[in-house]
C-alpha cells in the first residue's frame, strides 16, 4: 500500500491555454481546437499525429472522449473523457500522467474545457440523478461560506479581522490579475469593491466568488527522459496525489469546517513523493483552488505553508503576495480567471509551467525552482482534492 | 349538575389524545399602502410558513399521537394535489403500521366528519387548512391557518356524550378545482340557514346527553355572523367569550376550525366538566364532551395559548409573496431539483422520518443512513435505524444564501450535530437567518422544500428549539 511516485519520471514539454472569458462567439469546441493548437504549435517538431493517447476532462460541456476526438478529428487514437467535480482538469493531467509513466504511451495529451456562458444562470450548475430530494440545495458559495464563522469560533478571530483577510484575498489575486492578459478580469480592486459587493452567502458578497467563464487548456506529457528531445525546458512533474473524500464530513458528526481533510492527505502524498519536507519555506510560488475567498486562507494551512490559525494574519501580513516569500495564484486565479470547470486544474498548471520556465514576465517569481498546483471539487466536508508538486529541475 | 348522570354513549368512544398545531406567524395589517395611520387594533390571522401546507402542519399536529386502531384521516379544503391521497404523505411520516389506512375527507364540514370518525371508528385525525382569499377581500384577515389533530379509542381526554349532524346542500363556500380562493354567497342568507342548522344540532346533541347546560361552549362556523349568533343563542350561563377571542387571532381555518378551537377548549378544561362543540358549515354538527381525568397527559404538544405568544408577526408584503399572490424576480439559478419516485420509497424511513443509521460496530449514527459507516467505515453494521426527528441539534455552522429559490431574501442553511450522534445538514426556518448562531439549539420540523414538475418535495428543516419546556408538555 502506498500513493508513490511513478516508476517512470515525466514531465511536461508543452502548455496551451486559452483566455478565460466570455467566449460568447466560441463554442466548447473552437476553445479545445485553441488550446490544443497553442500547445502542440509551441513544439516545431511535434504534431497532434504524435501524440499517442488523449484526455479530456470536462463537467458539463461534452460526453465521452468524443468531446475531443470529433472538434480535432482525430483519428484512430484512444480519448478518454474525466470528471472529478472542480478538479476535472487536474483529473485529466493525472490520468494522462499514469499513462505515460506506465510505458503504454511515449506522447499523451491532457486536455481541459468547460463552456458555461451558454447557459443563462449566474453560477455553476449541473444535472445531478434522479434523488430523493433531501438534498440541500446547495450554491457552491453557501457551502464554502461555512468555512469563515468555524474558522473564526476555532481560532477567535474578530469579524473584522477576518473579513480582512478575505478581503486580501481578492485584492491579491485581482492585482496578479491585472498582469495577466489571459485573465478573465484585468482590474485591481479596493477593498471597498469586494466589501461592498452584493451579499452572495454568508459573509460572502460577489467579489469574494470566483468568476464564471468559458476556457479550455492543454499539456503535452512525456517520460523525463525524453523530455529534452522536444524542448531545452520541460517541466518536471515532483509528486501528486488524488484524494476523493468520503464524505464523511457531512454525513457524521466530527469535522468542524476549518480544513480540507482531503487536501491535507494529497498534500502530504505530493510533498513526500517530492521531497518536499518544509513546504513554507521550500515552495516556490503555488497555484491553489481560491474558488471563494476563505477557500484561500484554509489552504495556506492545509498545504501547510502557514500555521494553524495563522493564515489570516499571514495573508494580512504579505506573506503570499506576487512580491510576498511564498506568492500564491500569481497568475490571478479562480478570482480573475473564472472557473471553467474542467479547464482550471490545466490552468493552473498553465502558469506552473510558465512560472518554472521563467516566462511570466511582470508576474515572474524570481528564481522559481518548485511550484505546487492544488485544485479540489465538492464542499467542505465532503470534497476531492488534487495537489501536485511541479520543478524546473527533475 | 349531577355528574353521575352523565354516561358517554360508549365506553371507548371519546378523544384518547389531541394536539393543536399554530404556525409561527401572524399576521395583523394588510394595507397595501402602510404609509397611513395604522388601523385600530383589528383581528389577526394565523399564517403558515411558505414551506408549510397541509401535509407538514398535519404531520406537526399528529406526530406525538398514537393510532388507535382506527384509519388515519387529513381533513381539509386545501389539499396539495388532487387526486393523490395527502394522508399517505402523512401516513410514511408518523411510520404507521402498513395496515392502518389514510384518506382525505374534504370540503369545510370534513373536520367536524374527521372528529366524528375519531369517536365513532377510532380514527386518528389532523384538520388542517392554509386559506387565501384575494388580497384585500374583506376578510383577508378572517381566515387563517392551522391544525388540530386527535386520536380516538380511548377517553383519555374525553368521552362523548352525545352528537348529532345536520345536513343542508347550502352553496355558501365553493370553488373550481385549480382555483385558489373560496367564492363566497351573500353571508346574510347563509347565517341563517347555518344558524339553524346548528341550533337544531345543538339541541339534539345536548339531548343526546341528557344535559341542558354545558360548562363550555364552543362555536365554530365558516359563517362568522352564524358563528356570532350561534353562541348568543347556546352561550346561555357560560360566561367565556373564548372561542371568538381565538377566532380574532387566527382567523376562521377551514376544516382545522372545530378542532383547533376544540383543543384550545380541552386545554383549559378540568376533568368532569362537559363541553358543548357546534361546527356550522355545509349544514351543522355537534358533540358533547366530558373531560376525563387524563385530559393534561392528553394533550401532546404545546397548548394553543403558548403558540399564539410565540407567533411572529409577519408583514404584508412577505406574506403575499409566500403564498404566491406577489411574483418577486428570484436569483438567476435553476428551480431546485423534483424527487423522484424510486429514490423516495426506497429511502422513506429518512425522508419523511429522518432515520440514520447507527453502526453495529462504533455506534456512530451516518446521516443519510448508509451501508457502510462514515465514522469507522465498517460495512453491513448499519442496519439498524435510529430516528434522529425528535432529538435537538446544535448548531456546528451556518450560512445564509442570498440566491435562494424559496419565497424569501434569504434562506438561512445550518449543519448541525444532533444529540445523541448524527449530523444534518439542512434549512433553518422559522427563525430570522441572521437570528440563527453557532451553537443554537434546533428541532426537526417536516416541510415542503420546494415543488418543482408538479412534485411537492417533503423533507425536514430545522427551527429554533423551544427555548424552555413546558411542564405540561405530554409525557409521550
Amino acid at each position: 500500500m502506498g500513493s508513490r511516485r511513478t516508476t517512470h519520471d515525466v514531465a511536461i514539454v508543452a502548455m496551451g491555454c486559452t483566455p478565460f472569458r466570455d467566449h460568447w462567439h466560441s463554442s466548447a469546441d473552437d476553445l479545445l481546437v485553441d488550446a490544443v493548437q497553442e500547445c502542440v504549435g509551441s513544439l516545431p517538431s511535434v504534431t497532434l499525429d504524435d501524440v499517442d493517447a488523449f484526455w479530456v476532462g470536462t463537467q458539463g460541456s461534452g460526453m465521452s472522449g468524443q468531446t475531443l476526438a470529433r472538434p480535432l478529428r482525430l483519428t484512430g487514437k484512444p480519448v478518454t473523457r474525466v470528471e472529478n467535480y472542480c478538479a476535472t482538469g487536474s483529473e485529466a493531467f493525472r490520468n494522462a500522467v499514469f499513462a505515460v509513466a506506465s510505458g503504454a504511451y511515449d506522447m499523451v495529451m491532457a486536455t481541459g474545457v468547460e463552456k458555461l456562458k451558454d447557459s443563462s444562470f449566474s453560477g455553476l450548475s449541473a444535472v445531478y440523478p434522479p434523488a430523493d430530494g433531501t438534498d440541500v440545495d446547495w450554491t457552491a458559495p453557501a457551502g464554502f461560506s461555512l468555512l469563515a464563522p468555524a474558522y473564526q469560533e476555532a481560532y477567535g478571530v474578530d469579524a473584522r479581522d477576518m473579513r480582512s483577510a478575505l478581503t486580501k484575498v481578492a485584492m491579491k489575486n485581482h492585482a496578479n490579475g491585472a498582469l495577466n492578459e489571459r485573465a478573465q478580469f484585468r482590474k485591481a480592486v479596493t477593498a471597498e469593491t469586494v466589501e461592498n459587493s452584493p451579499r452572495i452567502a454568508g459573509p460572502l458578497g460577489v467579489m469574494d466568488c470566483s468568476g464564471v467563464s468559458d476556457g479550455a487548456a492543454a499539456a503535452i506529457v512525456v517520460r523525463a527522459e525524453d523530455a529534452h528531445r522536444y524542448t531545452s525546458r520541460p517541466i518536471y512533474l515532483k509528486g501528486m496525489s488524488f484524494v476523493a473524500g468520503s464524505g464523511a464530513g457531512l454525513a457524521s458528526d466530527g469535522y468542524d469546517f476549518t480544513s480540507f481533510p482531503e487536501v491535507v492527505a494529497a498534500a502530504r502524498q505530493a510533498y513526500e513523493q517530492a521531497g518536499v519536507t518544509d513546504p513554507a519555506t521550500q515552495i516556490s510560488l503555488a497555484e491553489v483552488h481560491d474558488c471563494f475567498t476563505p477557500t484561500e486562507v484554509v489552504l495556506m494551512e492545509d498545504l501547510g505553508f502557514s500555521e494553524r490559525g495563522k493564515a489570516w494574519r499571514d495573508l494580512l501580513d504579505g506573506r503570499y503576495d506576487l512580491g510576498g516569500a511564498l506568492p500564491v495564484n500569481t497568475d490571478g486565479g479562480l478570482k480573475s480567471f473564472g472557473h471553467p470547470i474542467g479547464a482550471t486544474g490545466l490552468r493552473m498548471m498553465f502558469e506552473c509551467f510558465t512560472q518554472l520556465r521563467g516566462e511570466a514576465g511582470a508576474r515572474q517569481v524570481p528564481d522559481a525552482k518548485l511550484a505546487v498546483a492544488q485544485n479540489l471539487g465538492g464542499q467542505p466536508g465532503s470534497c476531492v482534492a488534487f495537489v501536485a508538486v511541479l520543478g524546473s529541475e527533475r | 349538575m349531577d355528574l353521575t348522570s352523565l354516561e358517554p354513549l360508549l365506553p371507548d368512544q371519546g378523544i384518547d389524545a389531541y394536539a393543536a398545531y399554530l404556525p409561527a406567524y401572524v399576521l395583523t395589517d394588510n394595507r397595501l399602502d402602510p404609509t397611513g395611520p395604522a388601523p385600530a387594533k383589528g383581528p389577526a390571522r394565523s399564517v403558515a410558513g411558505y414551506d408549510e401546507d397541509v401535509v407538514t402542519m398535519a404531520v406537526e399536529a399528529l406526530r406525538h399521537l398514537d393510532a388507535a386502531g382506527g384509519p388515519l384521516l387529513l381533513a381539509t379544503t386545501s389539499a396539495p394535489y388532487e387526486a393523490k391521497t395527502a394522508a399517505g404523505i402523512v401516513h410514511e411520516a408518523l411510520g404507521l403500521d402498513p395496515g392502518v389506512s389514510a384518506a382525505d375527507l374534504r370540503g369545510h364540514r370534513s373536520g367536524a366528519t374527521a372528529l366524528d370518525l375519531v369517536l365513532r371508528a377510532g380514527a386518528l385525525a389532523a384538520a388542517a387548512d392554509v386559506r387565501t382569499t384575494r388580497p384585500g377581500a374583506p376578510d383577508e384577515l378572517g381566515q387563517g391557518d392551522a391544525a388540530a389533530a386527535f386520536a380516538g379509542g380511548g377517553a383519555r381526554a374525553a368521552a362523548l356524550l352525545g352528537r348529532a349532524g345536520h345536513t343542508t346542500e347550502i352553496l355558501e363556500r365553493w370553488r373550481l378545482p385549480g382555483e385558489r380562493h373560496d367564492r363566497v354567497w351573500d353571508e346574510r342568507f347563509t347565517a341563517e340557514i347555518l344558524a339553524a342548522a346548528g341550533l337544531d344540532a345543538a339541541r339534539r346533541a345536548l339531548t343526546e346527553a341528557s344535559l341542558a347546560t354545558v360548562d363550555h361552549v364552543v362555536v365554530s362556523s365558516s359563517n362568522p355572523r352564524a358563528a356570532a349568533a350561534l353562541r348568543k343563542a347556546l352561550r346561555g350561563t357560560v360566561p367565556s367569550q373564548q372561542d371568538a377571542a381565538l377566532e380574532r387571532a387566527t382567523g376562521f381555518t377551514g376544516a382545522a376550525h372545530p378542532g383547533l378551537l376544540l383543543a384550545a377548549a380541552l386545554d383549559d378544561a378540568e376533568p368532569g366538566q362537559t363541553v358543548l362543540l357546534v361546527s356550522a358549515t355545509e349544514g351543522a354538527d355537534a358533540f358533547v364532551f366530558r373531560a376525563g381525568d387524563g385530559i393534561r397527559a392528553a394533550r401532546r404538544g404545546p397548548s394553543v395559548r403558548d403558540q399564539l405568544a410565540a407567533r411572529q408577526s409577519l408583514g404584508y408584503g412577505r406574506y403575499l409573496r409566500w403564498r404566491g399572490l406577489l411574483d418577486v424576480q428570484g436569483p438567476a439559478r435553476p428551480a431546485a431539483p423534483a424527487p423522484a419516485a424510486p429514490p423516495m420509497h426506497r429511502r422513506a424511513g429518512w425522508k419523511y422520518r429522518l432515520e440514520g443509521s447507527q453502526c453495529g460496530a462504533c455506534g456512530r449514527v451516518t446521516t443519510p443512513p448508509s451501508r457502510v459507516c462514515a465514522a469507522c467505515g465498517i460495512a453491513g453494521a448499519g442496519e439498524a435505524k435510529v430516528s434522529l426527528r425528535d432529538r435537538t441539534a446544535r448548531v456546528v455552522s451556518v450560512t445564509r444564501d442570498h440566491l435562494t429559490t424559496m419565497p424569501e431574501p434569504e434562506v438561512a442553511v445550518v449543519i448541525a450535530d444532533v444529540d445523541g450522534g448524527g449530523r444534518l445538514s439542512a434549512y433553518a426556518t422559522d427563525v430570522p437567518p441572521g437570528d440563527v448562531t453557532v451553537g443554537m439549539p434546533m428541532t426537526p420540523t417536516f416541510r415542503r422544500l420546494w415543488t418543482t414538475d408538479a412534485i411537492h418535495n417533503y423533507f425536514w428543516k430545522l427551527r429554533p428549539a423551544p427555548t424552555r419546556t413546558r411542564p405540561t408538555e405530554g409525557t409521550h
